[in-house]
């Protein structure tokens, strides 16, 4: 269980995090979302005890994460920087890890095998891949069989293997009661692991919702419309907020298709097509963030 | 008699945390390259003193133990290069984020790093300093520097070079922890810790020569000679000061290790 309430972060006069208050809860998984630069990872470092709010708190189960007496056994935590020294092996990466909690050799090699890594144990992290590195902050979260684990962009540099393998790793994780946070940039990847969705932009909370219910509030939902009298059904739709995508094509919002087609059957406008376009989450995404994006790129 | 094995709760001790940074230090080649280098160059030059010497060659009023271990002066650069990859190194590689996500409190992380390289670094310079000593003195056993390690002042003096050199160190370890940059640490060490004194000691002023003599090179100097050094501090003024010198090199990262975001 994590719990932030108006957790603020400021950099000099840049405010990275404002007034974010959110809480995450056991048995699901968790998305937080963002655009790059929207205080993500910010916010997970001031929730492992890493960066010191400038105002506002975290907890994990109750405590900030200092306060406990053995933390790695209340959060596990993948970092998006990388947090090893590539000189060291990464069984003796995470013996040093384990030995600060008194945590026993057996599940250093257990959380090894569980990632996958058991047979490049002995070998130095330096020459790990990007992949063999996630699985290396992986292992090292679940080292103290956490309560709570947090992953920043844990998906980054995967290959499609890796990247099934995460998916099933958080559904598991959950589906054992554990609370999972997982940040993202890429709203197509938690629509297919987070059930719930925490959404920031510019440091501030915009949304707190699950996957169904962004989608169905994003009032992103239109009717794609091609009749050869695109300008006269325009003027038979009052209300609808109407788009030409090209002249005889038009996307219509705030109309559901039996009215529309209802209207140019009153009217007889023929159609060619009437086809409901269900948003998808991605634009359900970029509308919610538009705003906030920090580096927005011209379309062509 | 039974025996029952209960499973010790998971949490973190300064035993726990000594053990772990004693597993981090001696799992990193780095440790091992430095520490050797500084083995190596400590006899070598031992033992190039030792086979060089001649009693009319002008150096008969240099200490003995001074002589014999003229090579800690170099060695002890390879062991402060150590003492900063301890801390600052954690910081260019982004382990420091594992360490301190391991360790929330974060203190106990300084001390025991802090702790581990006393005792490796002394232990090894030590054993170092004892062996090239007695090596360099079967060279020397015919010359007017002959000595033994009875002799009034040489085993205090040897003992007394492995401190100086792990005090030096121990300040290294504190300006990695609290610059956080290898190279700038490495810079501030020779540029501050090596050099600063040596410019100010030239200055013709006498009060200047008294302070000087306890800054940490000088004072190491003091602490591994087995007859008093002219213009030098007393040996138990010298660890005195060696000691505060590491002290305050400690204090000040740790004061500014729960204060700054990592």
């Amino acid at each position: 269980m994590i719990r932030a309430e108006n957790l603020t972060k400021r950099y000099g006069d840049t405010t990275v995090v404002q007034d974010l208050s959110f809480s995450v809860r056991p048995g699901s998984v968790t998305g937080f979302l963002g655009p790059n630069g929207a205080g993500k990872s910010t916010t997970l470092r001031m929730i492992l005890g890493l960066d010191a709010p400038t105002r506002g708190r975290a907890t994990v189960d109750g405590h900030p994460y200092a306060a406990h007496r053995a933390p790695l056994t209340h959060v596990g935590a993948l970092l998006e920087a990388r947090s090893v020294h590539p000189g060291r092996s990464a069984r003796h990466h995470l013996m040093a890890l384990a030995h600060t909690h008194g945590i026993p050799r057996a599940r250093v090699e257990r959380v090894l095998a569980l990632a996958g890594l058991t047979h490049v144990a002995h070998k130095r992290v330096k020459g790990f891949s990007l992949g063999m590195g996630q699985r290396l902050g992986i292992a090292a979260a679940l080292l103290g069989d956490p309560a709570t684990v947090v992953l920043d962009e844990p998906v980054n540099g995967l290959d499609p293997e890796g990247v099934l393998w995460i998916r099933t790793l958080l559904r598991n994780l959950a589906a054992e009661g554990r609370t999972v946070l997982v940040s993202s940039h890429l709203m197509s990847e938690m629509a297919l692991t987070a059930d719930h969705l925490i959404v920031i932009g510019k440091g501030r909370l915009l949304a707190d919702t699950t996957v169904d219910e962004l989608v169905r509030t994003s009032g992103g939902a239109s009717v794609r419309v091609v009749t050869p009298e695109a300008d006269r059904l325009r003027t038979l739709l009052p209300g609808a907020r109407i788009t030409a995508e090209a002249p005889d094509t038009l996307l219509v919002t705030g109309l559901e298709a039996p009215e529309i087609g209802r209207a140019a059957a009153a009217h007889a406008v023929p159609l060619h097509e009437l086809t409901p376009q269900a948003a998808s989450l991605e634009q359900a995404f970029m509308d919610l963030t538009r705003d906030a994006v920090e580096y927005q790129g011209a379309s062509a | 008699m039974t025996t029952t094995t209960t499973t010790p709760a998971l949490t973190i001790t300064p035993s726990r945390v000594l053990r772990s940074e004693w597993h981090k230090l001696r799992t990193l080649r780095s440790t091992w390259i430095t520490v050797l280098t500084s083995a190596a160059l400590l006899l070598g030059v031992g033992i190039l003193m030792g086979a060089t010497y001649t009693s009319d060659g002008g150096d008969s009023d240099v200490d003995t133990v001074v002589l014999t271990l003229y090579g800690s002066q170099l060695g002890g650069i390879a062991l402060a290069v150590l003492g900063i990859l301890v801390t600052a190194g954690e910081y260019a590689t982004g382990m420091i984020r594992a360490s301190l996500t391991a360790v929330p409190r974060r203190l106990p992380v300084l001390w025991a790093k802090a702790a581990v390289y006393t005792a490796t670094v002394l232990t090894v310079s030590l054993l170092t300093a004892l062996l090239t000593f007695v090596t360099a003195q079967a060279f020397l056993s015919d010359t007017d520097q002959a000595a033994s390690l009875t002799d009034d002042g040489v085993l205090a003096a040897v003992a007394g070079n492995a401190a100086g050199v792990t005090l030096l160190g121990l300040i290294a370890l504190g300006l990695g922890a609290a610059l956080r940059s290898v190279p700038g640490a490495i810079g501030a060490f020779v540029g501050g810790v090596l050099i600063v004194p040596e410019i100010l000691g030239m200055l013709p002023y006498e009060a200047m020569d008294t302070v000087v003599r306890y800054f940490p090179t000088q004072a190491a100097g003091a602490l591994g000679s087995a007859t008093p050094l002219p213009g030098a501090a007393s040996p138990g003024a010298a660890l005195l000061a060696l000691l505060l010198w590491a002290a305050a090199a400690l204090a000040i990262p740790a004061l500014l290790l729960n204060r700054r975001d990592v």
